[in-house]
């Protein structure tokens, strides 16, 4: 069982990491701001998610569990914000 | 100037409960930090009742669970699709701003909503102006208006915005 449990974190959170590296790579290779805030706000949030998810057969206890999801939602709320802001002040800066 | 409204003591009492749960959670059960925890959660309530007044949103819970299935799998679709275009041979983009008409009346719903559109495949809305969202779009060629319109209206059933 403990096998299985190692098997399933070991695959999200490889998951995870595969969609920070793509994240990243979107940041490097988009051509301006406003289409990296996608690669940043899209790719690192399903990147946190599956590691969040890969840790929770991990953590000591519920409560353990409950505040790494509570950190995922926290950072999904303030990036997803921040990124509209972002793209709203890079929108008025073009025109 | 929205005049203020008056203080809502019930609601107060309600969120400063939910803020210091949440501390609570996140910070552990030291009894010496429990001022701390104390002052930080009446700080959250004044800003949450300054920014977010209580007001009379209905939950529905059933719509607000296929909402927030919606919403995983948007946000599964989203990454593998930033993913694929970041990664492919020469980045497949073709960005630019969609105009999008949107019902909701500006307010904390509004935001929302908003929010969780930043999180759908390859749109982040950046403002709304003359009632219109301005959405970048990674892809113009996709049907952003449409789809965006589709979500509204999704949204509003779950929070009986009708």
């Amino acid at each position: 069982m403990s096998a299985l449990f190692d098997l399933f974190s070991f695959a999200a959170i490889g998951a995870g990491v595969f969609f920070f590296f793509a994240g990243t790579v979107g940041l490097i290779r988009f051509p301006d701001s406003l289409t990296r805030l996608h690669a940043l706000s899209k790719a690192d949030n399903l990147g946190l998610g599956l590691i969040v998810l890969g840790l929770l057969p991990r953590a000591d206890s519920a409560l353990a569990a409950f505040k790494l999801v509570l950190i995922w939602a926290l950072v999904l709320a303030s990036g997803a914000s921040t990124a509209q802001l972002i793209g709203r002040a890079l929108r008025r800066g073009q025109k | 100037m929205i005049p203020p409204a008056p203080f809502d003591t019930k609601a107060a009492a309600a969120r400063l409960a939910f803020f210091f749960a949440l501390w609570l959670t996140i910070a552990g059960w030291t009894a010496k930090d429990v001022p701390v925890g104390l002052a930080a959660a009446a700080g959250a309530v004044w800003i949450s009742l300054k920014f977010l007044p209580p007001g009379d949103a209905r939950f529905r819970p059933v719509q607000l669970i296929a909402l927030a299935a919606r919403f995983l799998s948007a946000s599964l679709i989203a990454g593998f699709d930033v993913a694929r275009r970041a990664l492919a041979k020469r980045p497949d983009l073709d960005p630019g701003f969609v105009s999008c008409p949107i019902g909701l009346p500006s307010g904390a719903a509004r935001d929302a909503f908003l929010l969780l559109q930043s999180l759908q495949p390859g749109t982040l809305p950046t403002g709304v102006e003359g009632g219109s969202a301005l959405v970048h779009a990674l892809d113009v060629s996709q049907p952003v208006a449409a789809a965006f319109a589709a979500e509204e209206g999704h949204f509003r059933k779950a929070f009986g915005h009708e």
